[in-house]
């Protein structure tokens, strides 16, 4: 019980910090998780296996890390170092990317493909979002999205402000369409052993669906504002072909993007593991990068790796002392054994909850429970598992400080001096938001029970 | 000091010290910077300055706002870093002016042009000037003044390491109440005439 308050305590304190920003999150996780080991398993627990559990650094040696023979399985408690390899990897590869003139060169294909139009822009852009966040963190798709599409705003005289809120919305929902579109997809799917399609198949067919309508609702909102925009200016500064720094780097990038889509796309039949794309992807972006590869290896955002690692062993001590199926038991008793409520239940908790704190920890803390709750209510773990998916990734849309993305499209506005307060977001951003959730409810509703 | 001379004026609410500003400004011929700047930035922007100036001089609201690798949600943030921004542009290209407010005297340091001043009053002189300025109440005025303060202090004490007020931040403070605007800006002008003198070595 003592093991249970302290773990307890320190979770809250660790989101309290996240929240404050009074010291860097990932000071906030590391040092919560070491008082985790120290204070909770160290001394109210007296356990040395529960460290070692939680640190789970001997899952890196075994066979099954790198390759599964075809077979997915779940993850042990603790660090998940399968994530943490594989966000490596990608983060590498995407800065290789970004630095060959990839993204921006995308972008301004698409913008001349569409005749510079400005409703054309906004519906390609909106399109565009969705497929690069499936396969690419969304910060950074909407880190180049958001600039060319304030550089075109301002040549082509149109707001920018509606097709930068699209863009970060369908950066979200694209994100979970896919196990590596959005961290809790690839904490979810390497927690508990399920594969690129299963998502695709599951979670993306939704997330397709959810487009559709995204695109009416936003077309619906903004067509007014967005007008005609103006397309007799001079578009030559926006030759796509300038975007790229240097053709070699660009055709690597584009090789290494695609292989790993494809590697992605079909690692459950070749049973590489995500752990295995990752560190490969990583390897050889650095190769290709030749004298560039320290300054790729500098651009790693190393901060969020490690509040990846205290996250997971905060989470690990939630879950050694118990306490988090006391919470799966309070969902299961609620809900009476009523599996179409109870998906309810955490489709919205986690849609409402990740509206106004980070998705990842609470994806982390969430995935023991639906655990537990598959367990002792029957429920189907991989439907419950799709329900989190899109709860968190999609919940993050409803407010500015919900999602990643979200912060970063409202910050590159904002630098161009196109202010988003939290009115001007909330009033498209937050209807939207609920209107995907509940077309997410009705999907999984008539597909799963 | 050279030939550039920058005038940061930090200013308890009520004290006058944006007229002394004006009047310093007018003495020595520069422009004067205050909530006009963002005026300038919009227009290098081609956005609307009503927008920038909602967020003008304001801290952020930590609990309703969020960092991602250096990018904030949080607008007050943002108009804070334009304006220091523009200001250490028009420093850095060797201009001289007069700045109400903004952490000029933080933000501006490193320029050797720089002089610094706080303007402070007495409680009562600073209420009967915001009763006349803004026709209010006493106890309006008193409840006006405090929440300008704290505004202000919470500014600058977000965005600087020295405190809003400390007289050791700044090159010198003055209590307006004792002299009058007038002669406070008369004894300023000729301090940093003397200031100015001590550098070119010319008489002041």
């Amino acid at each position: 019980m003592v093991a249970q308050i302290v773990a307890v305590t320190i979770f809250i304190v660790m989101f309290a910090l996240i929240i404050s920003e009074k010291i860097e999150r990932h000071v906030a996780s590391l040092g919560c998780g070491l008082l985790m080991l120290i204070l909770v398993f160290g001394v109210c627990m007296h356990s040395g296996s529960a460290v070692l559990n939680t640190l789970n650094v001997g899952s890196i040696f075994t066979p099954g890390f790198w390759y599964s023979a075809g077979e997915t399985s779940e993850s042990p408690a603790g660090i998940n170092w399968e994530t943490i390899f594989f966000i490596t990897g990608m983060m590498v590869m995407v800065e290789g990317m970004g630095r060959a003139g990839f993204f921006r060169w995308l972008c301004l294909c698409i913008a001349r493909l569409v005749k510079y139009k400005a409703v054309r822009i906004f519906i390609t852009f909106m399109m565009m979002s969705f497929v690069l966040a499936m396969f690419i963190d969304s910060i950074t798709v909407i880190l180049f999205l958001a600039a060319v599409t304030v550089e075109l705003a301002r040549l082509l005289q149109f707001n920018p402000v509606p097709v930068i809120l699209a863009e970060v919305f369908c950066a979200n929902l694209g994100g979970s369409a896919t196990m590596c579109g959005d961290p809790p997809n690839i904490i979810i799917g390497t927690s508990l052993g399920y594969t690129f399609s299963d998502f695709v198949t599951n979670t993306g067919l939704i997330a397709l669906i959810c487009l559709v309508f995204v695109i009416i609702y936003f077309y619906i909102c903004f067509r007014r504002e967005l007008g005609s925009g103006q397309t007799d200016v001079q578009v030559s500064s926006l030759n796509p072909g300038d975007a790229i720094e240097n053709k070699k780097d660009f055709t690597i990038s584009c090789m290494i993007f695609a292989v790993t889509v494809v590697l992605l796309v079909t690692h459950a039949q070749t049973g590489l593991t995500v752990s295995t794309i990752g560190t490969v992807i990583g390897i050889v972006t650095l190769i290709t990068a030749g004298r560039d590869a320290v300054v790729l290896l500098k651009k790693v955002d190393y901060k969020t790796l490690v509040f990846f690692i205290g996250l997971f062993v905060v989470v690990g001590g939630l879950e050694q002392t118990g306490i988090l199926e006391v919470i799966a038991g309070f969902i299961a008793d609620i809900s009476e054994g009523n599996a179409m409520l109870m998906i309810a239940i955490v489709l919205w908790i986690s849609a409402v909850a990740s509206a106004f704190v980070d998705n990842i920890p609470f994806a982390a803390t969430m995935i023991p429970i639906i655990k537990s709750l598959a367990a002792s209510q029957g429920v189907a773990l991989p439907v419950l598992a799709w329900t989190l998916a899109i709860g968190t990734d999609i919940g993050g849309s409803a407010t500015p400080i919900g999602a990643s993305a979200n912060v970063v499209g409202i910050s590159v506005a904002a630098k161009n001096g196109h202010m988003i307060g939290w009115g001007r977001y909330c009033r498209y951003m937050a209807p939207a938001t609920i209107l995907v959730v509940l077309i997410s409810m009705v999907c999984i509703y008539l597909r799963y029970f | 000091m050279g030939e550039q001379l920058i005038i940061s004026v930090g200013r308890e609410f009520g004290s006058g010290g944006h007229v002394i500003a004006g009047a310093l400004a007018e003495r020595f011929g520069l422009p004067l910077y205050d909530h006009n700047l963002l005026d300038e930035i919009a227009e290098g922007k081609n956005v609307d300055g009503q927008s920038l100036k909602m967020y003008d001089e304001k801290h952020k609201n930590r609990l309703f706002s969020r960092k991602v690798r250096g990018h904030s949600t949080s607008m007050e943030d943002h108009v804070a870093d334009m304006q220091f921004e523009f200001l250490q542009k028009l420093a850095g290209e060797g201009k001289s002016f007069v700045i109400v407010g903004r952490c000029a005297e933080t933000k501006l340091r490193k320029y050797p042009g720089l002089v610094s001043i706080f303007v402070l009053g007495d409680e009562k002189c600073k209420i009967q000037r915001v009763m006349e300025r803004y026709h209010l109440a006493e106890d309006a005025a008193k409840q006006k003044m405090k929440m300008a303060d704290w505004n202000r202090k919470r500014y600058h004490n977000y965005h600087c390491a020295g405190k809003w007020g400390d007289s050791r931040n700044y090159d010198f403070s003055i209590n307006s109440s004792r002299l009058g605007i007038e002669k406070t800006v008369d004894f300023l002008e000729e301090y940093i005439r003397e200031r100015q003198a001590m550098v070119t070595g010319q008489p002041g």
